[in-house]
């Protein structure tokens, strides 16, 4: 029984529950976003409700009646956009549409990639985070679950599962302004919209290996394929004489190394921001990703190094390269590649135009928040213990947890003596 | 007085009972010594207490001190008896070694009736020995079948003819012990002299003399050999679109190979090209928008993306267990 490349990757979770057809991805967006329409329509007409029902007792209770009310107590600056607003009393909330909700998840992928470059964390740790975050506003909205809040806590999470392992202390220092509760508290959340599937197969080492592989055909000590009629001298030659690249990474020099190493960083720069930016995981494979990347880098180089991989003679060759070309398509559309060639003016210009568009966005996302995920440390609390008047725990399931603790404390204290003086 | 009465001939009879009391090699009592102890050895189920046994004994393989009796003894197969009847303690030895040495089951045989006439011939052997019949004749037969029986569990196990040692019975099997004392060379030689000349272990037509053939058993069928331990279970990697070379002259590879950091745990260049390569090729030519067709929903495998997207966006938060 034999395994090729191919399976290796098909057995991947990438590939099982995070690989999709553009139209599967479209639908997937659809319904996420309806469900979380009606979600927070439901949720804040029963917060009107409430609100409307203690209207009725009297202005001077409402005041007190207010902090108990879930999702309104977080006090940083929620209440005052809220609670001050009644005239919003009967006027339907406006839900933002699939196309604004992927471009805040885009918003907040850039914001993930300057965090992580703030706090100096490496490249591939860095993807990990942004694809856990795409993955997690995949089957959330943002209307549903904050995306500062969810951002810091991916970052962290992506570090723990890439062997970064920061001490959370220190984390927090290098953020400033944020409590560990507030990263700690939405983890197992976020962890269980991932489904567990900590593993993302970056694009980044297999460009490694392709630029050494490169490297090897340049030498001659490269070996062919067993389909490959041509020696390693053969392809030696073919390489040095290859028509130099008219996109990408245009090199002045002859030189094939000084060659190499461009396309190499070209690539590498494509996949660090513009791979992470769009859908390119969802729809691709790593290998697809990283292949495509150096297409735009360096096309005739490439289309080189896949005729030795692939006899140019058989469909998969042209099916192959077909797949590489849609999916350099969507890198070399997209804003962050498009605005290195633009410009200063312009990219100005358009940069304004952005920020106008996500502050609108924004403040749109602020009025139709789903008020009771608002504070997810609240209900990470009420998950645990002592939560009875958080409505989130039944009032005897509580005291119950509190006498078994209490019972399993004494006996604690019983087998190993009275607990040690505090120093 | 007691010893007096003792030896008046018609005493003996009434005094039977004591006759467990006295050792019959140095006949101390037990009056005399509370704590003694008798002891048996199964060669010939002679009693005698343990102080001569350790006596006579100690220094090697001696003949029996009673009367009459010219086996070799051993120090180390004197035990203390079980029953109380010495014929009921050797029969049971008998038997014993019989049913170790035929241990065949009914579903050994083909048939019922093999099975029977098997049993049958089992406890032939066993009341031949028992009642001292034909006892070299069926020996030999039952040391024949054990050795065939030893030899088809162990195939390898070097088989030793038994024609090459001199045949007698087991019980007396003393024929190569020397003895300490010269004058105790008491050695059945007639009997062993006699029976080498019986053509025993012979092959008829290349098949071992068993001793005893039975009709309708069954061959023993052999285990089949293990195989070679295979971790992978008999998968494994063959990349189709790049082949491993051995080294790579790049300085910041080849760097790692003579830092101790890197390979005293093991790690190897090697390793890390494979893994660069199989990455880099790995779902190459996997086209999603072919493999992926399947609608959302289908399949167990979106049961759960199904849960986990209504755990996180719907109704309620999957609730941790209670830990408490």
């Amino acid at each position: 029984m034999k395994l090729t490349e191919d399976d290796i990757y098909r057995n991947s979770s990438q590939y099982k529950h995070w690989s999709f057809t553009p139209t599967q991805l479209a639908e997937l967006r659809l319904k996420t976003n309806i469900q979380a329409c009606e979600r927070v329509k439901a949720n804040v007409a029963r917060q009107r409700a409430q609100r409307a029902a203690i209207a009725l007792d009297g202005a001077s209770a409402s005041d007190s009646e207010r902090g108990n009310t879930p999702g309104l107590e977080n006090g940083n600056g929620n209440v005052s956009s809220n609670g001050g607003t009644p005239l919003r009393l009967d006027k339907e909330v406006d839900c933002l549409t699939v196309a604004e909700e992927m471009r805040l998840v885009e918003k907040f992928c850039e914001t993930t990639l300057d965090l992580a470059k703030f706090i100096g964390l490496p490249s591939d740790v860095t993807a990990t985070a942004v694809q856990f975050l795409r993955r997690f506003y995949l089957y959330n909205s943002p209307m549903t679950y904050d995306a500062l809040i969810v951002s810091r806590t991916i970052t962290f999470i992506a570090c723990k599962t890439d062997n970064a392992n920061p001490n959370l202390d220190d984390y927090i220092a290098k953020l400033g302004k944020v409590t560990r509760d507030q990263i700690l508290a939405p983890e197992y959340l976020i962890v269980q919209a991932l489904r567990f599937n900590f593993e993302v197969k970056h694009p980044f080492r297999g460009l490694k290996g392709a630029h050494l592989e490169l490297g090897e055909i340049v030498r001659g000590a490269y070996t062919p394929l067993p389909f490959d009629t041509r020696t390693s001298n053969d392809l030696e030659t073919e390489i040095a004489s290859l028509p130099p690249s008219t996109s990408g990474a245009i090199t002045g020099t002859k030189d094939i190394h000084v060659r190499l190493d461009n396309a190499y960083g070209f690539a590498s720069n494509i996949l660090k921001r513009t791979a992470q930016l769009t859908d390119a995981y969802f729809l691709f494979t790593p290998s697809q990703i990283m292949l495509a990347s150096l297409l735009i880098a360096d096309e005739p180089l490439t289309v080189f190094y896949l005729s030795t991989k692939l006899p140019a003679s058989s469909p998969l060759h042209s099916k192959t390269l077909n797949t590489l070309r849609a999916c350099a398509t969507v890198f070399t559309t997209h804003r962050s590649y498009t605005a290195s060639s633009v410009s200063p003016d312009e990219k100005a210009a358009r940069d304004q135009l952005a920020k106008a568009e996500i502050s609108a966005l924004m403040k749109k996302l602020k009025k139709c928040r789903d008020p009771d995920k608002m504070d997810l440390v609240k209900l990470n609390q009420a998950q645990k213990r002592d939560a009875a008047d958080q409505g989130g725990l039944e009032e005897n399931k509580a005291k119950r947890r509190k006498v078994a603790r209490e019972n399993a404390e004494k006996e604690a204290d019983d087998f190993w003596g009275p607990e040690l003086g505090k120093k | 007085m007691s010893r007096l009465a003792s030896r008046v001939p018609g005493a003996s009879k009434r005094l039977a009972p004591d006759e467990d009391e006295l050792c019959n090699v140095c006949k101390s009592s037990r009056y005399l010594n509370p704590d003694m102890r008798f002891l048996v050895n199964p060669e010939c189920y002679h009693k005698m207490c343990e102080s001569c046994v350790d006596r006579i004994f100690t220094h090697g393989p001696a003949p029996c001190p009673l009367a009459g009796c010219n086996k070799t003894l051993r120090k180390a197969r004197f035990r203390t008896q079980t029953f109380e009847d010495l014929k009921v303690e050797r029969e049971v030895d008998i038997r014993r070694r019989i049913a170790k040495a035929m241990n065949k089951q009914e579903s050994d045989f083909e048939r019922l009736i093999d099975y029977n006439n098997y049993l049958e011939i089992v406890e032939e052997v066993t009341w031949n020995l028992i009642l001292n019949i034909d006892v070299e004749e069926t020996e030999r037969k039952l040391r024949l079948w054990e050795e065939a029986q030893k030899a088809e569990l162990n195939p390898n196990a070097t088989f030793r003819r038994v024609t090459d040692q001199p045949e007698a019975s087991q019980l007396s099997d003393s024929s190569h012990v020397v003895l300490k004392k010269g004058g105790t060379q008491r050695r059945a030689l007639a009997t062993s002299s006699g029976n080498t000349s019986t053509p025993s272990g012979t092959e008829e037509s290349g098949k071992r003399d068993t001793g005893f053939v039975f009709q309708g058993l069954k061959k023993r069928k052999l285990p089949p050999p293990e195989k070679a331990f295979d971790p992978f279970d008999g998968w494994s990697i063959e990349p189709q679109y790049y082949a491993l070379q051995e080294n790579h002259n790049y300085q910041w590879l080849t760097t790692y190979d003579s830092d101790p950091a890197y390979f005293a745990g093991g790690w190897q260049t090697r390793d890390y090209y494979s893994r660069m390569m199989e990455e880099a090729f790995g779902g190459m030519c996997i086209f999603l928008e072919d493999e992926k067709v399947a609608p959302l929903g289908s399949g167990d495998d979106d049961v759960g993306t199904q849960n986990a997207a209504n755990a996180a966006i719907g109704m309620k938060d999957v609730v941790m267990d209670d830990v408490f």
